[in-house]
């Protein structure tokens, strides 16, 4: 493995990613190994701050490309830039680091049910920990408190030595965004957040990650399929169809006819999440 | 053409299955073969009822339970030579299994692990056993190398398989947040495979317990080889005492196995899971 130890990095916090930072796509293409296009030449420029929805139906290609950004998915074409990361020219370690500064929160939670909410949280320092005390999950003072504000801050430091698979979904939720929150990254995704959960934990999950935004100043970049919760939280949306931008504009003032040119298909009642 | 409508409709033509048919033709064969060439005496298969009560007056009428405590003991050494061999066993195709699952190992390292494997789920153990003894000669622990080398051709592939079944969410989580390759192993697969690894290596302990009975045949040591000797020398009412504790032994160690095995896979009876959030 090449993750040695490296000078100042070695069990101590890493200096924070400066601020939060923009988001460049350039003319991106994801084209997979089955013949699928999942993007098609999509280009977009998402300012530092910003709070972003994505929307658009399951197979429009929103989950491949919040995965470009961070790359999971790494683009057939094209050039990815968040910050002073050119992700999508990153390879092995350097990768790494610019997926330190990226954290990322999924529809599924993505949570070890086994290990326990600390374990799960201290992932989010991995970028940073030297591979010795990543296998053996040994934080460092600095790693430790870090992952203790962290939960605090979502209300579940009490459940910190619970196993994962024990919390309710909501729960779980507020602990993936602990642990992205542990990289005190300077740009938060997030794959459908709230798809796996209850209406008003849904409205929970949204107002943290809105919260994140405006009290952190992290660039905010959420999948969504349901308009009522991009309209409420987001301030500027991205329509994607069929792997193509149909739509970028304000969140807020979006018609229902938008929506339709997004969804290509009529509103229907399922496209609302409601209270 | 106007008689094509009254002619009957042309069906597409039957599929002759021809590999089908050979297939058929040459299980039978050698389901014939194998009874002419094995030369049976099908008269001796009248007499088997009469024997099976014959010898089993021999062995169960009148044991020798002065033989138990011997028994035990040689019983206690296969155990152990069960358990050692499926730690080893366990170990190894666990370190070896992993690289060989697809998304963890690459192509390289991969194909030559599962030819390996392969390999060895070819040789029964008692060969393993005769090519290690010229090494460690006639004891106990080539009974455990022997469960512990063989094991790995179905354990490892048992172990990768299970790694590719596992679902690979937390997995992702620790590469979206930077974690090499041992980190996303350590935290992102472990603690997902782990328990069903443990059911996994249990089970090897239940079967290397019954596969030691039968290392006991070419001399290793324990009930096996004590189960050879006795029925050699046809002292029958020792060999029922044998038969007896083999079997109890046996029959116990897989129903206490078996219960740690659900607990694991299951998880603790719930007590009231907090389900509020």
């Amino acid at each position: 493995m090449s993750e040695t130890i490296t000078g100042s990095e070695a069990g101590g916090v890493a200096p924070p990613a400066s601020g939060p930072w923009p988001i460049e796509l350039d003319d991106v293409t994801v084209r997979y190994p089955n013949g699928v296009v999942a993007l098609k030449n999509v280009s977009l420029s998402i300012a530092a701050g910003e709070m972003v929805a994505v929307v658009g139906l399951s197979g429009s290609g929103k989950s491949t490309m919040i995965r470009t950004v961070n790359g999971l998915v790494q683009p057939t074409g094209g050039r990815v830039t968040v910050g002073p990361h050119a992700v999508s020219e990153l390879r092995g370690r350097a990768l790494r680091e610019a997926r330190g500064d990226i954290g990322m929160i999924f529809q599924a939670f993505n949570l070890a049910d086994r290990a326990s909410v600390f374990h799960n949280a201290l992932v989010g320092r991995f970028a940073h920990m030297p591979t010795w005390r990543t296998m053996l999950g040994l934080a460092s003072a600095e790693d430790r408190d870090m992952v203790m504000r962290s939960l605090d801050s979502v209300g579940m430091l009490e459940k910190v030595w619970h196993r994962a698979g024990a919390l309710s979904g909501g729960q779980k939720q507020r602990v993936a965004i602990a642990r992205a929150l542990s990289q005190e990254p300077a740009v938060m995704l997030a794959d459908e957040p709230v798809a796996s959960l209850d209406p008003p934990t849904a409205h929970a999950v949204m107002a943290d990650l809105e919260d994140i935004n405006a009290s952190r100043g992290l660039t905010v970049l959420v999948n969504l399929h349901l308009m009522d919760l991009a309209r409420q939280y987001t301030t500027r949306m991205i329509g994607l169809r069929a792997g193509e931008v149909v739509f970028d504009g304000p969140a807020a003032t979006a018609t229902d006819a938008d929506f339709e040119a997004i969804y290509g298909r009529p509103v229907q009642a399922r496209d609302r999440l409601g209270e | 053409m106007t008689a094509l409508a009254v002619r009957a409709p042309i069906a597409p033509p039957r599929p002759r299955r021809l590999a089908v048919r050979i297939a058929s033709w040459t299980v039978a064969a050698v389901v014939v073969g194998a009874f002419v060439g094995l030369d049976i005496e099908w008269d001796k298969l009248a007499d088997l009822p009469g024997d099976l009560v014959h010898y089993g007056s021999l062995m169960f009428s009148d044991p020798d339970w002065s033989m138990l405590p011997e028994a035990l003991r040689q019983t206690w050494r296969s155990v152990s030579m069960a358990w050692l061999g499926a730690l080893l066993g366990v170990v190894l195709s666990t370190m070896l299994g992993i690289p060989a699952a697809e998304g963890v190992g690459p192509l390289w390292l991969r194909l030559p692990l599962r030819g390996l494997f392969a390999i060895i789920r070819a040789v029964p153990e008692v060969v393993i056993a005769i090519i290690i003894l010229t090494v460690t000669g006639l004891t106990p622990f080539t009974g455990a190398l022997a469960l512990a080398i063989g094991g790995i051709g179905t354990h490892a592939k048992w172990t990768y398989e299970t790694v590719e079944s596992a679902p690979g969410g937390a997995v992702e989580a620790v590469r979206a947040g930077g974690g090499g390759l041992l980190a996303t192993i350590r935290w992102g697969l472990w603690p997902v495979i782990s328990p069903e690894l443990a059911s996994l290596a249990l089970y090897r302990f239940e079967i290397n317990v019954r596969t030691s009975a039968i290392l006991g045949l070419i001399g290793v040591g324990g009930i096996g080889d004590m189960l050879t000797t006795y029925t050699q020398h046809r002292q029958w009412d020792t060999v029922g005492v044998l038969i007896i504790v083999v079997i109890v032994v046996t029959m116990t160690i897989d129903a206490v196995s078996g219960a740690i095995r659900r607990r694991i896979m299951e998880g603790a009876k719930v007590r009231g899971v907090d389900r509020s959030s």
